[in-house]
């Protein structure tokens, strides 16, 4: 009964209807536009472009161990690292005990000696260049030369990279959730692009693709729209002076806070279902002769972007207990940087990003490399946001009874 | 169990203010009135009562049920707050069905409350109408009503009836004392005619203490040959006004009727003793106390 009522006070609020249409809106003008007509099967005869059919992940030593080598050298000669720890940008420098350390693994792995590293003074990154007449060239990176002894090991080559990765302090180029997809992306041919468009018109896979094409594009809006639904919404009591009114009531905190909590979520997620739906009948209209498993889209749906709307809704109310702007302002913050750190719009999935992005329909092999950072995101911020919710509750709880005025004890006396 | 609130040696801080000091009060079943300036620590009493604040020491117990068992407690108080609102886009009756519902009424229960209480606060006509669009009385006695919707046995009432015009504020109160016959109420207010007009039980709170308690006729008791009424000329008045606690004025031409407090009778022609009402009462409880004095407040 109290959650239906709580449905209706949301519904009928004016931040949820914009949250509506901007969701609404956001599905035209993406997903929609993106998707007006069926995949076209590649033509050999149309390669005009370098690379024109993607590129595809390979896991092949003779690829990824010079180009994973020849990048660690380079970020060692430029002196700092790029690293993802926790799905956050960070530029790594190294201390000089670990930097020989570093330098110990690239002797081994490329036979370069540490005198020689330290000594390479010329190291240029590569950059394209422009001449007069508008002639776009690659210059290469200025770096040294290197060969792979002979004697290296796939096996031992990946020990090393580990072992780079723990001195970088995780979540580097060469941890094992990343290496093959920086140092192993080889240009698809037409017989690879001809094999993947028919794996992916398999119907299966094609409504897969398109299920989480629609994701992609509802996650970015979902990680931060929200929270203004949430706010307003808690901010009612505030603003109509009802606190002190439900604050004395019988009612517990638990009931009343996880009540409000699962309204929030289902109501967030009404504006979801109903693109869901649009986006399976447009993908229905593309492919009239498919027989299409039309609960795949739901299951991307909740899968996907379920977790988003209860992490930011339970994140929202812990902290308009304290302030509303403030609220935004955090969510803002962590929207923008997760968003930006994001990067690479195809398969960019760590295990702690919250706007996880796969803007492309096919490259299922990309996606399906991050599975296990997927899987472990998505149950990360379901059980974080109902971990968020107890603590809500307990925070409520003591100002309810006037122990705590927002986040400011009042213990003393 | 036991029909009463037992309130004992309770103190409250916020930081290093003191908002109640040493507060001893044992309240009985009818209309208990709680008088004070504002500032005086009513409301935070009120709500201390009503476990929105806890107390820093001290014992409350009410009806027997110690009031850190707050679940039992808000099962057992209805509470009007000072500056009473509701959700203004929703209707009489959808504000009340939703304060049932956060009291863990059944829908049964709620309409058969909602009827009965609607009809005895006379909003039975208005319940589709919006909260917004209400007068101040009518949202009070909306106050009244949700207060009273899981018919509990204490009413905890604060400053209901600031802001309201006599007529309202008439209704109200007799509507208070109608409720008072079979509960405890408690009525916080600044204003001395509410409580003349409902309370036979009161205390008087000043800066956080409980200044007296005791019974509006023990109250008016302390207070006769204390009271004197006199004509005077309206050049000395502000001359009286700094040497009594003047609780009247009535000015007539050239000279005034004056009422004021003085422990003796006053050195001025034509003075009488006179009958002290509550309002005198009270003056002359603060002035007892030295929270008043003569020419001001201290």
């Amino acid at each position: 009964m109290l959650f239906f009522k709580e449905c209706k006070k949301i519904i009928f609020s004016i931040a949820f209807l914009i949250y509506c249409a901007v969701m609404i809106l956001f599905y035209f003008t993406q997903f929609h536009n993106d998707c007006s007509g069926p995949i076209d099967k590649p033509h050999q005869d149309n390669m005009i472009n370098y690379n024109p059919y993607g590129s595809i992940i390979k896991e092949d030593p003779e690829i990824v161990m010079p180009n994973a080598i020849e990048g660690l050298i380079n970020e060692y000669l430029r002196g700092n690292f790029k690293a993802y720890p926790f799905g956050f940008y960070k530029s790594v420098r190294l201390k000089e005990k670990q930097k020989n350390q570093v330098a110990e693994i690239i002797f081994e792995l490329s036979g370069i000696t540490p005198e020689e590293l330290n000594s390479f003074e010329d190291y240029e990154e590569g950059c394209y260049l422009v001449d007069e007449n508008g002639q776009v060239t690659y210059q290469e990176a200025k770096t040294l030369e290197f060969d792979i002894p002979e004697n290296l090991s796939y096996e031992r080559f990946r020990e090393l990279m580990r072992e780079v990765d723990k001195i970088i302090g995780g979540g580097s180029d060469y941890c094992d959730e990343f290496i093959l997809g920086n140092f192993s992306l080889v240009p698809k041919t037409y017989e690879d692009a001809l094999a993947e468009y028919e794996e992916f018109m398999q119907e299966d896979n094609l409504i897969k693709g398109y299920a989480r094409l629609h994701c992609d594009y509802m996650g970015i809006f979902l990680s931060i729209l929200p929270i203004f639904v949430v706010v307003s919404f808690l901010n009612q009591d505030k603003k109509s002076r009802m606190q002190d009114l439900i604050y004395s009531r019988p009612i517990s905190s638990v009931k009343l806070i996880f009540t409000r909590y699962f309204a929030l979520v289902i109501c967030l997620l009404l504006p979801i279902i109903l693109t869901t739906f649009l986006a399976d009948a447009r993908v229905n209209n593309i492919y009239p002769d498919k027989n299409l498993n039309h609960f795949v889209m739901y299951q991307y749906m909740l899968g996907w972007l379920l977790p988003n709307i209860m992490i930011v809704s339970a994140v929202g109310m812990l902290i308009a207990n304290y302030s509303g702007l403030l609220a935004i302002f955090a969510q803002g913050a962590w929207w923008f940087h997760s968003a930006l750190a994001t990067g690479n719009l195809t398969g960019s999935i760590g295990k702690f990003t919250l706007v996880m992005r796969h803007n492309n329909l096919m490259e299922q092999d990309v996606f399906y490399a991050q599975w296990n950072n997927i899987i472990f995101n998505r149950i990360f911020f379901t059980v974080l946001a109902i971990v968020i919710i107890i603590f809500t509750v307990f925070i409520y709880e003591l100002k309810r009874k006037g122990v705590i005025h927002g986040f400011q004890p009042n213990f003393k006396k | 169990m036991k029909n009463k609130i037992e309130i004992q040696n309770v103190n409250k801080f916020y930081g290093k203010k003191q908002a109640l000091k040493d507060v001893n009060l044992v309240i009985h079943q009818g209309m208990f009135g709680l008088l004070g300036r504002n500032g005086a620590g009513k409301t935070t009493l009120m709500k201390t009562l009503a476990t929105l604040h806890n107390a820093n020491s001290g014992k409350i117990t009410i009806c027997g049920v110690p009031v850190e068992h707050a679940k039992e407690i808000r099962n057992m108080i209805g509470y009007l707050p000072q500056d009473f609102s509701m959700y203004p886009t929703m209707t009489v009756k959808e504000s009340l069905e939703y304060l049932g519902v956060l009291s863990g009424m059944n829908k049964m229960l709620r309409t058969e409350r909602m009827e009965l209480l609607l009809k005895r606060v006379n909003l039975t006509e208005h319940q589709h109408k919006k909260v917004k669009a209400l007068s101040g009385g009518m949202k009070r006695r909306l106050g009244i009503a949700q207060a009273l919707l899981h018919d509990p046995k204490v009413l905890i009432v604060d400053e209901p009836t600031a802001g309201l015009d006599p007529e309202e504020r008439i209704r109200f109160r007799n509507l208070l004392c109608e409720v008072a016959e079979e509960r405890i109420v408690i009525l916080s207010t600044h204003i001395v005619g509410d409580i003349e007009a409902t309370c036979e039980q009161i205390a008087i709170m000043n800066s956080g203490e409980i200044l007296w308690k005791g019974t509006v006729s023990e109250l008016l008791k302390n207070a006769e040959k204390k009271v004197f009424t006199a004509n005077i000329n309206k050049k000395y008045l502000s001359q009286i006004k700094k040497q009594y606690i003047v609780t009247g004025m009535l000015v007539q031409g050239g000279y005034s009727t004056v009422r004021m407090i003085s422990e003796n009778k006053p050195d001025l022609q034509g003075v009488l003793p006179t009958e002290p009402n509550l309002e005198d009462a009270y003056m002359y409880c603060l002035f007892c106390h030295g929270c008043v004095v003569a020419g001001g407040d201290i």
